[in-house]
């Protein structure tokens, strides 16, 4: 289990490999959203703020009205933002839980997949 | 941007599928240019105007496959729902046969829909046949070129867009109704040609309703499950109605020899009803379905690929994004596919056989539905199911006998030739089926394995190693 301190730090690296990308912040400059986060197995909650691409903020808690909640527990979640597990497949088998417009779903994975291609 | 505020606990989306959007997403999947034909194939093996029987007792029995989808989406309220249930109730290998065969439906109904579109605009604006399939590229290569620019119907544009068609084909069917003067003989005589005839009927209107289920790919844009389930319950009603009155006008307005041999029987009833204006009319109403299905197809169908591609079922190429964040090799592919497919159906003048290919798919996935139903009641009779469906077990087994059924006999109906048995659209049907299984048994593993083998190769776990407690100990 991941406590806030792991998941800050994730979050960091995940923060600073999005927006140093060139590629994904023109992929992605057409794409503002607000994404809360849920852990299922620590209660821990955080929000992640995009805008134009960049992900200008994210903290703890739950903060104004989610365009995407992304729903796993905190392990997976660390897991992801440091790139060593494919979100995919863990939403494929029903680990991983989003609500939101599958556009909107896409384009959160599409993040992981040109940040990290494999 | 706007300041961000602490609202606590927030459940909700700022942005979720309305009971409305979500009726009319299902309607509008269901309802495709194709529909039309469909039409024309069950007054092949109806007498007068009996069709509509035929779509009234299939649309009863989609009923029971809203309440097997609804219970099925409850389960697994996710986009990739579809695979969840059927990799748990029949695992991986058979599902993954099954996704891939039912997918080409989807390939299908945008191939007929394009060619169905282009043969319309060639008939209205004349000039050479050939001048059809020089349409049908033009639009397809317009779908695809829009779906690469990551252009979109926004939710509110679609539910316009599919109230505009269905709206358009009633009111035609009404007023071809109220002004043309033919027959309304057997409207009760479904079965007059025989009972077989009334069941090849059947399966052609159960078409009518064909792919009104993949609204529960939205399952994850809606407050709760309730939403998907109500609006599966409400679009075949709608379909019913549409397409019932639609039966009626046709058989009523149009002769048999005219329909049978076009493939805009929609325009005849257009013109019927109010001559050039009505065909003009039904001209532009039939361009939107098909912008309708090119939207939803093209969007469902290339998702689909991508994520098999992520997952590492499919060659990674197909997992390509351009800079609109579009899969477009998986969009590319879709487009060449149904090009090839729409150039065959044009050369070879057998729209009606892709009608009863679909109607093989859908009625088979029914089928498998009922099967998952049942299975999951013992495989997981612990989780939670927002929807239960009542006597969902037997209703599973109805599905499933009623389903299989009218997938065998379809598969050996071929409405050009109603008198008789055809091998054709089985044939079809089963390479499609060798197809998807020789890529899942023989190609798929190799796919996986090096998925698995570059995974491995590339690059060393990023994320640090726990400290714990103890002075100098790592966790794994």
């Amino acid at each position: 289990m991941a406590d806030w301190g792991e998941l800050d730090e994730a979050l960091r690296d995940y923060q600073m490999t999005c927006n140093s990308n060139e590629r994904l912040r023109k992929m992605q400059r057409d794409w503002s959203k607000i994404l809360h986060f849920n852990c299922e197995d620590n209660g821990v909650k955080f929000t992640m703020d995009v805008d134009h691409g960049e992900i200008v903020s994210y903290r703890e808690g739950h903060v104004g009205t989610p365009d995407i909640i992304v729903t796993t527990n905190s392990e997976t979640f660390c897991d992801m933002f440091w790139g060593d597990l494919n979100p995919v497949q863990k939403y494929l088998r029903g680990e991983i839980k989003v609500k939101g417009s599958q556009e909107d779903v896409m384009r959160l994975d599409a993040i992981s997949y040109v940040i990290w291609p494999d | 941007m706007a300041e961000l505020t602490d609202s606590g606990n927030s459940a909700h989306l700022r942005r979720s599928l309305s009971l409305t959007g979500a009726t009319m997403t299902s309607t509008g999947l269901a309802f495709a240019v194709i529909d039309y034909i469909a039409v024309v194939s069950i007054l092949a093996y109806t007498v007068g105007v009996s069709a509509w029987l035929a779509v009234l007792i299939a649309g009863f029995l989609v009923l029971i496959v809203s309440g097997l989808f609804s219970e099925l989406n409850g389960l697994y309220p996710t986009a990739a729902g579809i695979r969840l249930y059927m990799t748990s109730a029949m695992g991986e290998r058979k599902a993954m046969i099954t996704t891939f065969t039912y997918l080409t439906s989807v390939v299908l109904v945008i191939a007929a829909d394009a060619f169905l579109i282009g043969s319309a605009i060639q008939h209205v604006l004349g000039g050479p046949s050939v001048a059809a399939y020089a349409w049908i590229v033009l639009l397809l290569a317009l779908a695809v070129g829009g779906n690469l620019l990551g252009v979109r119907m926004a939710g509110t544009v679609q539910t316009i867009v599919t109230s505009i068609v269905l709206v358009s084909t009633f009111v035609i069917s009404i007023v071809a109704i109220a002004t043309t003067h033919g027959s309304y003989s057997y409207p009760l005589g479904l079965f007059h040609k025989g009972i077989f005839h009334g069941v090849q009927a059947l399966i052609f209107a159960v078409f009518l309703y064909a792919a009104f289920e993949w609204v529960t790919t939205a399952a994850e844009e809606v407050h709760k499950p309730a939403v998907i389930t109500r609006a599966l319950f409400i679009a075949p009603a709608i379909l019913f109605v549409v397409a019932g009155v639609f039966s009626v006008a046709l058989a009523h307005a149009v002769s048999r020899t005219a329909m049978h041999g076009s493939a805009y029987p929609q325009l005849l009833l257009g013109k019927a009803a109010l001559g050039e204006v009505g065909m003009i009319w039904m001209l532009g109403a039939t361009m939107v379905a098909a912008m309708n299905t090119f939207n939803g197809g093209f969007l469902v169908a290339s998702r689909f690929i991508y994520a098999a591609a992520r997952e590492g079922i499919l060659p990674r190429v197909f997992a390509r994004l351009n800079v609109k964040a579009v899969p477009w090799v998986a969009v590319l592919a879709l487009g060449i596919s149904s090009g090839v497919i729409a150039a065959a159906v044009f050369a070879t003048r057998q729209w009606l056989l892709l009608v009863a290919v679909g109607s093989v798919l859908e009625a088979g996935i029914y089928a498998v539905a009922g099967y998952c139903v049942v299975r999951l009641r013992s495989r997981e009779s612990d989780r939670v199911r927002p929807f239960t469906l009542k006597f969902g077990r037997s209703l599973g087994v109805f599905a499933m006998v009623v389903f299989g059924i009218l997938t065998v006999i379809g598969a050996f109906s071929d409405p050009r030739h109603p008198s008789h048995l055809s091998l054709l659209p089985f044939l079809v049907v089963a390479v499609l089926a060798v197809l998807s299984t020789v890529y899942v048994v023989v190609f798929m593993p190799r796919v996986k394995a090096k998925a698995a083998a570059r995974v491995a190769a590339s690059r060393p776990r990023r994320r640090p190693p726990r400290v714990t407690g103890i002075a100098g100990a790592e966790e794994d």
